[in-house]
């Protein structure tokens, strides 16, 4: 084989691999995207697990104040 | 022993010093200000290594002074001259507006560390930290230890660290899932503030606790989550790897300056996962090197909704301020002739120049940001015009803080004025901006009122990007909004700069019809 030859080799392996480093770099968003999702499910439950029982209770005297607590304490 | 090297250079550019892999320490006007290590942060150029004074030191480097430059135990000296920097003629010296020392802390900010402070206040932040592990125990229930610099120094050197300047506590949490270890942050954040402490979220699992000193400075307690996922450990900043429960737990206690703390079980193995086998060995311009598959959880557990929250903090308090004009920007005066009789709440309001223009004719006006830079130049220009403003904080990017915003405007109706706001934001505080906008305009009939630089983004663009109007107008009617106006032209920037592309949108969003 010549120099030539396996420098296309090499080139043509190159090139073959473009598509999966591109795949990897999908796949590494979209993890990412995934692992945010962790602060949005306790930002939500935070929410109600504050806001819930005073709601349940239907006491908007109570509803005001863990609201003005909760808003306080962010 | 001493020596005077000729290859060392002090300029403008930075520092031209020998090829070398340890530390060296600078001192401006006999006090220390920085520490490098050449090998690490310079590239090589002829006669050295050339390395550029950090950023944080730049505003500060104009003037004549003394230079000196030795090793990290200062037995031997490289340099010491005085130089002239920069066109300024004045003392070359770093220090705050009160005249305190400062220096930059290990991750480029500028700090006043602990050689620059008195023994009594350094016992008042002792103290503090104390309260602080007292509250978080008896009051958040975690049990925080002692850990980084602090730590460190009472293993090491039985005393602070000189150039550290702030103490770090963490707590290990039992939780494994990141959703509840933000929780639990959540959780200790509000005992902490019924406890009378000021509190900064930083991130999902870590918090500053502000503590006041008599000297007049603020000083900062890091309080950080520590926790186990699959096996990996997991220590805020940014510190993950290989180090067990059986570590830490149960407590063994360190003493600094007479002050007991509870630190991790096996101190040393502590601090060798934070600063590597050499951790014996002094180095005062040590930088991390944390695994980046490591860091790229934490940024996407925990982290995301304070990205640019200091550069804007840094430009309300800083000299660029002032290029924001005082008066009403040209979309103000557009907006204000629409308004009627409702209130309007000024989504980012920045330095409030139109939230307190709007309230100078008597309107109600709510002016919200998420930098808290922001919210006080905008308290303090209203007290001195003597005008109401309802002033609050709002991060859009952190659902609670939108959720709760849109709540109390949905309760209270207002307008919502928004001038580039737009390009301030990301994909997930756009998505929050729509969520406010239909949880505030949808009972009260009031109207978004929108500005900003239209068209794709650039790399050249700055804290403000372009935004795309269809991409702003598919969101909106996305989110059940109505685009009743939209025109794009030449418009202003935020320094009411000439802009070639401005878009304009007034959106409502009506109560949808029952379909049953």
């Amino acid at each position: 084989m010549t120099t030539t030859d396996l420098a296309r080799r090499v080139r043509d392996r190159i090139r073959e691999r473009e598509p999966l480093r591109e795949r990897v770099r999908q796949l590494e968003t979209e993890v990412q995207e995934n692992r945010q999702l962790n602060r949005r499910i306790a930002e939500l439950t935070d929410v109600v697990t504050e806001l819930l029982i005073p709601l349940e209770a239907r006491d908007q005297d109570r509803v005001d104040e863990v609201l003005a607590r909760f808003r306080a304490g962010l | 022993m001493s020596r005077i090297a000729a290859a060392v250079v002090v300029c403008d550019d930075g520092l031209l010093v020998p090829p070398e892999a340890t530390p060296l320490v600078v001192e401006i006007d006999g006090h220390y200000v920085w520490s490098l290590t050449p090998l690490r942060d310079g590239r090589p150029v002829s006669g050295g290594v050339r390395v550029p004074w950090p950023d944080a030191l730049l505003p500060h480097l104009g003037g004549r002074g003394r230079v000196r430059i030795t090793d990290a135990a200062g037995a031997a000296v490289l340099y010491d001259d005085e130089v002239r920097l920069g066109s300024g003629d004045g003392a070359l010296a770093v220090v705050d507006r009160s005249g305190h020392r400062l220096s930059v802390d290990k991750v480029g900010h500028l700090a006043r560390s602990f050689s620059a402070t008195d023994a009594s206040v350094r016992d008042e932040i002792l103290a503090g930290t104390r309260r602080a592990i007292d509250d978080l125990s008896e009051h958040a229930g975690v049990a925080a230890y002692l850990n980084y610099g602090a730590l460190l120094g009472a293993v090491r050197e039985g005393r602070m660290l000189a150039h550290d300047s702030d103490t770090d506590l963490c707590y290990l949490s039992a939780h494994t899932s990141p959703a509840d270890i933000v929780l639990e942050s959540y959780r200790i954040t509000r005992a902490l503030r019924s406890r009378g402490w000021r509190v900064l979220r930083m991130s999902g699992g870590d918090v500053k606790l502000l503590l006041p000193l008599s000297d007049g400075r603020v000083c900062h307690i890091d309080v950080f989550a520590a926790f186990h996922v699959g096996g990996t450990f997991f220590q805020l900043g940014n510190r993950s790897g290989d180090l067990p429960r059986e570590s830490i737990v149960p407590f063994s206690t360190v003493t600094l300056h007479g002050h007991e703390f509870p630190a991790p079980r096996d101190p040393e193995a502590m601090l060798a996962f934070l600063y590597g086998p050499r951790w014996r060995t002094p180095d005062p311009s040590f930088r991390y090197a944390d695994p980046p598959a490591g860091v790229r959880r934490l940024d996407g557990w925990l982290r995301g909704f304070r990205t640019e929250m200091g550069r804007w903090t840094e430009l309300h308090t800083g000299p660029r301020r002032r290029a924001v004009p005082r008066g009403p920007s040209g979309f103000a005066t557009w907006v204000a002739p629409q308004l009627g009789s409702l209130p309007v709440a000024d989504l980012g309001t920045g330095t409030g120049r139109d939230a307190l223009w709007f309230a100078s004719s008597g309107r109600r006006v709510t002016a919200l940001d998420f930098s808290r830079g922001s919210l006080a130049v905008v308290r303090r220009r209203a007290r001195r015009c003597g005008v109401a403003v309802d002033v609050d904080q709002l991060i859009l990017g952190e659902l609670r803080s939108t959720l709760l915003q849109g709540a109390r405007l949905a309760r209270d109706p207002h307008h919502l004025h928004a001038r580039h706001l737009v390009g301030c934001l990301d994909a997930a505080a756009l998505d929050q901006l729509w969520l406010l906008a239909r949880m505030a305009l949808r009972p009260g009939g009031g109207r978004l009122f929108l500005e900003f630089a239209a068209g794709d983004p650039t790399p050249s663009d700055g804290l403000v990007r372009r935004t795309p109007v269809d991409a702003v107008r598919r969101a909106i009617e996305a989110s059940g909004g109505v685009v009743e106006h939209l025109t794009t032209g030449p418009g202003e920037d935020m320094f009411d700069l000439p802009d070639p592309a401005v878009c304009r949108i007034r959106a409502a969003w009506p109560i949808p019809k029952e379909t049953s």
